[in-house]
């Protein structure tokens, strides 16, 4: 057993080796199309981040009356905290308001002043899980008597929410389309590195060697491949991600571009994954005649 | 071979009822012409083919009814070399002699003694670091006997080993495969070499258009009187 392993790896280096220009272009086409697949990934990565703080600005505004009592204000905020759509729950007085408006309109502070008392009323900014359930929470709000109005940004919400829907949709089916272009591509090109070697795996056959000694050389070489290739992908996508991020950067995007964890082993385990397939169903279509 | 009949895919019917006994130790030239069946006959022997009726036994055992996995056992006692040797141009011929054991799984310290005797017995072992495109014809196909010996078959089949050898060269080769018979392996020879199996006068069957047509012991390449 052993020895079957250490003759399955040493001949897999060997044919790597050995077949110089095959494993070349084998490995070359790893790269392109992983550097391909990661680099789409990490940009509807950045888009889906950029949804999800979007997502998040999503805030149900409303407007207290002055005659509301304190303690009403207090058990409002709390049935809100209790409500399961709801992550947050802040409470903006009058005066906070008032200074609110102040710094974010200097030029109007002669009008505000001239007013006998501050015409800026309390309010609770809720933070909602999801968008979609901006209706029930405002019109939990709506039907509250200490509540004097809910500001309505049903429409723009209703609509963000469209948008964001869409683009992760196309988000996944591209991501989709090119990964399978891709497997098809990496297969394609390992299956020619099998064929040219046809000779061999003859041989093999005629001098009794059993399925297992004629595959898991291939199979190995197929790992070989997908390995180097996925490592010279994650070597490539950090000076990219560096390169691209200023640009990117003038977009409203939250999240920048990011090599994460996630991407290292997404990449490792697709160069592998692909190329341990990719060996043993072109070795299998010989050994099965 | 008992009454073995093979049609392939496309319709060709390549063998009709063929009967064919081979005892241990003999020295078979299997003659006919161009699509006559020989190369059939080989590949059901190495089960490369199977068999549309009748059975073809080796060693007592029907290879046509082996599993998948005990194909390769039945392979490792057949050594086949070919017309065009087949061998792999990026090994030496050491290494190409030596590809025969390692791939079925033999210990490394038992390859390399088999692989001198297998290259003595061939003459090759000065050339033994060279590669196979630094050879001639003849020393190629001697490599290519060396890798078929070197698992010590006890059927040694060789398909057109001469036909690309010129009449000098190939002389050499069937003095190779005498003395390998010599040995006690039973060999079977295909070939248009009338001279060759002329001059040698060994059991010669002849097969036409799929049948056997002559079984003769010690025999010429052409029916005689």
């Amino acid at each position: 057993m052993i020895a079957f392993v250490a003759f399955s790896l040493r001949s897999a280096w060997q044919g790597f080796r050995r077949n110089g220009l095959m494993s070349i272009a084998a490995t070359a086409t790893m790269v392109l199309m992983l550097v391909l697949l990661s680099g789409l990934m990490i940009l509807l990565t950045g888009l889906d981040s950029t949804l999800k703080s979007v997502e998040d600005e999503v805030q149900v505004v409303a407007y207290l009356r002055d005659s509301a009592p304190q303690s009403e204000i207090s058990s409002l905020q709390i049935s809100l905290r209790n409500m399961p759509q709801v992550t947050e729950v802040g409470f903006v007085s009058k005066d906070q308001a008032y200074n609110d408006f102040v710094t974010r309109h200097p030029d109007q502070v002669d009008v505000i002043k001239s007013l006998p008392n501050n015409p800026m009323p309390a309010s609770l900014r809720i933070n909602l899980r999801d968008p979609n359930d901006y209706v029930d929470v405002a019109s939990y709000l709506k039907n509250n008597p200490d509540v004097e109005r809910v500001l309505n940004i049903r429409q723009t919400v209703d609509q963000m929410v469209t948008v964001i829907n869409v683009l992760r949709a196309g988000g996944v089916v591209i991501l989709l389309v090119v990964g399978l272009i891709v497997l098809f591509i990496i297969v394609n090109t390992i299956r020619l590195a099998v064929v040219s070697r046809a000779d061999e795996i003859e041989i093999m056959r005629l001098v009794g060697a059993s399925d297992a000694f004629i595959r898991w050389p291939f199979v190995f070489e197929g790992a070989i491949v997908g390995l180097l290739g996925a490592l010279i992908t994650i070597g490539l996508l950090f000076p990219i991600t560096g390169l691209l991020t200023p640009y990117v950067s003038v977009l409203p995007v939250e999240a920048g571009l990011a090599v994460g964890p996630n991407i290292v082993l997404i990449v490792l385990g697709s160069g592998v994954g692909i190329g341990v397939i990719g060996s043993y169903l072109s070795v299998h279509s010989y050994l099965h005649r | 071979m008992q009454g073995v009949t093979k049609s392939y895919p496309n319709g060709r019917v390549a063998l009709r009822g063929v009967d064919l006994i081979i005892p241990e130790g003999d020295f078979v030239f299997l003659v006919g012409p161009s699509g006559a069946g020989k190369s059939t006959v080989i590949k059901l022997l190495i089960r490369d083919e199977l068999a549309t009726k009748g059975a073809v036994l080796l060693d007592g055992r029907d290879v046509g009814k082996l599993k998948r996995r005990e194909v390769p056992k039945i392979r490792r006692k057949i050594g086949i070399v070919f017309q065009d040797f087949k061998l792999l141009p990026t090994k030496s011929v050491r290494d190409n002699v030596a590809f025969a054991l390692e791939v079925i799984g033999t210990p490394r310290r038992e390859i390399a003694p088999a692989v001198d005797r297998a290259l003595r017995i061939v003459g090759l072992t000065s050339q033994a670091d060279q590669l196979p495109s630094q050879l001639s014809g003849g020393e190629q196909q001697r490599t290519a006997i060396a890798r078929a010996l070197v698992h010590s078959p006890r059927l040694f089949i060789a398909d057109e080993p001469t036909g690309n050898l010129d009449p000098l060269i190939s002389w050499e080769i069937i003095q190779l495969l005498l003395r390998i018979n010599e040995m006690g392996v039973t060999v079977l020879m295909a070939t248009h070499n009338a001279e060759v199996v002329t001059a040698v006068r060994k059991r010669v069957v002849a097969l036409e258009d799929g049948r056997i047509v002559r079984d003769q012991a010690g025999a010429a390449y052409e029916r005689e009187g």
